[in-house]
């Protein structure tokens, strides 16, 4: 066992982690954010994505004790305390880009850590951004007007 | 083995001794895109795991004299987004660009792809053509590798146990270089290459090739030089006529080297790498400045 | 007429619970005291075997390895034929045939010991090519016939329709098998409540017939065993059969504790069916005109080693590889065959998805032969309000097929 602290949502941890622990299973097992996916366990579905210091990333491919010192974002952190939606969120509500829902709390972090550093992408930046995440729905026109959408929202100030 | 320890290293130093004390006993993680499936898959079962993604010392793309040097845990968003790699070279970000997925970008470092020695490794296509030259340490000892010898085979690189890929380094560009890459994949993200070129040509009044250097990916054990392909090139003047007699040549090289190979590889790629290598050799040729 | 929903954007209901994360998918149902199953496959696709579990029963925080002799009731099930077996007792008829559910107190241990699972393989002969397999020289499932079912068409005279066409076209299409690869693999939770009340907790497209087939194969009244469904992610047909749900029953009820199982990628690929793929072999002829006159199909469809909606797939590929076109003579036999390959079932489209790949290109030969354009042999020849189709249904409703044909044909410049 190793011990490491980490930031989530915002907030401070410190757990003992078994060795040959990943992120994800950190995550979701150990501190209860089943908000994160686990679809392939390969870096290929994008499902169990996270943003770790400002990066998206597969947390099925971060061992846990990687993340010591690291400051992490799921799809938890997004909503206000008052539960008011993320405009991503809104978004996402909004422009019917939900259907099994399965991809969906990856494609809406794949979607801030595109819009957070770029708010006004193309459609070909926002494909790009969503690249590494698969809807099997095929509901990728849906989420693209989403994201769309969404960059709407942001630069108006939420909505 | 059974996994007893995991040390997030911060120093170069404290890597470098770690490996001398464990030596086959240890593995370096960096990126983990590779790493952490073969560890759940069982093919690496190391007894201690030095992760080496945040140290800062072999973090870096900078000039260095003649030479641009890329540190081996330099990711590959990194390299895809440098103001310091120069527009001739674009090749090399397109080829980083080229990798996984975004996520799979903001983990995954130059020097793992090189040391995983994949046939079909996106960077280091790019690399070979740029002639670069592998920089390797460990505790007591500093050595340098031209990239092209460092494969010893399929997924193994000349590297000691107790040594790491420190950085790989190139001569940066000169006015009438440039650099090409193209990559064949079932889609745009997260495939693996069918094929990858880069093409690297240095001319004189824009047409004459002076030099030119084509590094390939998945077209052998692991990437490689075409040097067929280059004497080939090498004198003569770049006309649409000549590029396509060394397409047609490529192909024929192909088809001699993959005759033994599945349908897939010796009936297609002899064929896709015409296309494939023109793209290419025309990219090098647009970027020249 | 003002609606509150036809014609509006409605916000889907579980939209919310989904984009804030919150939603609960099998995989995220986390119980006290919970233990942790995991599924022996078979690795070879044809043969008798035999276990010895007794090194792995040693394994500390094993707590059970259930085989075929622990299913308390009957040892099977399958949507049409019961002709899958809860675990397999003696014989393996594809690889992936699940053969011993381990129960542990970590998923961890319930891998080391599937992996301390002795299994000794005698392979017999096995089949893999559909047309080999009708011929029953290997058979599947002992006793039965591979060729499960063959659906008949007849319609006019189909001599007479190839006698007066002005050309005929003749090929043979395969299609592949296709996996649906839902992004949530195979997941559930199962628990007794405290009045014996069996609950299975699983994305399931069937809950209640789920709930009828694990009742029977655990020997309980139907009444006795409740079956939740959570979040699915996905299925696309691929959940229609029975995976893991008697397993964590079992598991359950023999252990008295909470036990879930999780398959990774790799097994859930294993674990459900396929999309059939299917050799159509098609005669198409029409007139001068481009007018059919008569279509000739065989079909075999490759169910693999089980049936599942074998013979419903198969009928609805006979049924649609006429295409949605008018021809007086047509002779269709379709035919769904066992073989010792991954089983397949519903996928996406059930059997009409594969024949338009043989059907379609049927057409655009034609068309070619009699050069006209492919929409113009299509348009001449299309379905229209009041066709009787070959299987005798009358379209009484509404059939724009023409009006869809033809806005395609402009929007792409070909009319």
């Amino acid at each position: 066992m190793k011990t490491i602290s980490l930031k989530v949502n915002g907030k401070p941890y410190t757990v003992e982690v078994e060795e040959d622990m990943r992120l994800l299973d950190l995550l979701r097992d150990k501190l209860g954010f089943t908000g994160v996916k686990e679809g392939c366990a390969e870096g290929e579905c994008g499902a169990c994505s996270v943003i770790m210091d400002g990066n998206l990333v597969t947390s099925c491919l971060v061992m846990a004790f990687q993340a010591d010192g690291k400051e992490i974002i799921t799809i938890e952190g997004l909503q206000s305390e008052d539960g008011t939606l993320h405009p991503i969120q809104q978004a996402f509500l909004d422009e019917g880009a939900v259907q099994c829902g399965f991809c969906t709390p990856a494609m809406v972090l794949a979607a801030k850590a595109l819009l957070d550093k770029n708010p006004n992408p193309t459609d070909e930046q926002i494909k790009e951004g969503i690249s590494g995440n698969l809807c099997r729905c095929t509901g990728y026109a849906k989420i693209v007007s989403a994201v769309k959408k969404a960059a709407e929202y942001l630069n108006q100030g939420g909505k | 083995m059974e996994l007893k320890k995991v040390i997030k290293a911060e120093k170069l130093d404290e890597v470098l001794n770690l490996l001398a004390e464990n030596r086959e006993r240890a593995k370096v993680i960096a990126g983990g895109t590779d790493f952490v499936i073969q560890l759940r898959e069982k093919k690496i079962a190391p007894e201690v795991i030095i992760d080496i993604s945040d140290v800062d010392e072999l973090n870096f793309i900078r000039k260095s004299g003649e030479f641009i040097e890329i540190g081996a845990a330099t990711k590959f968003t990194t390299i895809k987004n440098s103001g310091i790699i120069s527009d001739a070279f674009k090749g090399l970000k397109d080829a980083a660009g080229h990798v996984g997925s975004p996520q799979i970008r903001n983990l995954g470092t130059v020097g793992g792809n090189i040391c995983n020695g994949s046939p079909a490794a996106d960077t280091v296509p790019a690399l070979l053509a740029l002639g670069a030259v592998a920089v390797v340490k460990s505790k007591n000892n500093t050595r340098e590798v031209p990239l092209e010898e460092f494969y010893l085979d399929r997924g193994k690189v000349k590297l000691e146990p107790d040594e790491i890929l420190y950085a790989v380094k190139f001569l940066n560009s000169k006015p009438g270089q440039g650099l090409g890459f193209v990559k064949l994949g079932l889609r745009n993200a997260l495939a693996i290459s069918s094929i990858s070129i880069a093409v690297f040509v240095e001319t004189d009044n824009d047409i004459n090739c002076k030099d030119v250097r084509i590094g390939s990916g998945a077209l052998a054990k692991f990437p490689i030089r075409e040097k067929e392909v280059e004497a080939f090139l090498k004198g003569k003047t770049l006309h649409e006529d000549v590029i396509e007699e060394a397409t047609e040549f490529f192909g024929k090289i192909l088809e001699q080297r993959l005759a033994g190979r599945p349908p897939v590889e010796k009936d297609y790629k002899p064929y896709a790498i015409k296309g494939v290598f023109k793209e290419a050799l025309n990219k090098a040729l647009s970027v020249v400045c | 007429m003002d609606f509150n929903v036809i014609g509006k954007s409605v916000i889907r209901v579980d939209g919310l619970a989904k984009v804030t994360g919150k939603a609960i998918y099998p995989q995220d149902i986390y119980m006290d005291n919970m233990l942790f199953g995991k599924t022996l496959r078979s690795s070879v696709p044809h043969a008798y075997f035999t276990l010895d579990t007794s090194k792995a029963e040693k394994i500390e925080g094993v707590v059970k390895i259930f085989t075929a002799k622990d299913v308390p009731g009957h040892n099977s099930h399958g949507v049409l034929f019961k002709d899958h077996e809860v675990l397999c007792e003696k014989k393996v008829r594809r690889i992936g045939d699940p053969i011993a559910f381990v129960v542990a107190v970590s998923e961890k241990i319930a891998a080391e010991a599937i992996e301390a699972i002795e299994v000794k393989y005698e392979e017999i002969p096995a089949v893999f090519d559909p047309v080999e397999a009708m011929k029953d020289e290997i058979k599947v499932h002992d006793g039965k016939s591979n060729i499960i079912y063959h659906y008949k068409l007849r319609k006019g005279n189909i001599e007479e329709g190839f006698a007066q066409s002005d050309v005929i076209v003749e090929n043979v299409y395969n299609t592949s098998m296709v996996e649906h690869a839902f992004l949530q693999p195979e997941a559930g939770v199962s628990y007794v409540e405290d009045d014996g009340t069996i609950v299975v907790c699983a994305a399931t497209q069937y809950p209640h017939f789920d709930q009828l087939e694990i009742a029977e194969a655990m020997g309980v009244p139907a009444e006795k065993v409740k079956v939740i469904n959570p979040a699915v992610g996905g299925a696309f047909g691929g959940r229609e059969d029975i995976t893991l749900q008697i397993h964590l029953a079992m598991a359950a009820v023999y252990t008295g504790r909470p036990v879930k199982a999780v398959y990774s990628r790799e097994e859930s690929f294993y674990a459900h069916s396929k999309r059939h793929p299917e050799i159509i072999k098609i005669k198409t002829g029409a007139n001068k005109e481009g007018k059919l006159l008569a279509l000739e199909a065989e079909i075999i469809a490759d169910t693999g080693a089980y049936a599942s909606w074998a013979i419903n797939v198969t009928r609805k590929s006979g049924i649609h590889v006429t295409g949605p076109y008018v021809i007086p003579n047509v002779k269709v036999d379709a035919y769904a065959v066992y073989t010792n390959n991954p089983f397949c079932g519903a996928m996406r489209g059930f059997g009409a998805t594969q024949v338009p790949i043989a059907t379609e290109q049927q057409m655009d030969i034609l068309a070619e032969k009699l050069n006209i354009s492919p929409v113009e042999i299509r348009l001449k020849n299309a379905f229209t309000k009041g066709s009787q189709t070959a299987n005798g249904q009358t379209l009484t409703d509404s059939v724009p097929l023409v009006d869809c044909i033809t806005k395609a044909a402009k929007a792409i410049g070909m009319f």
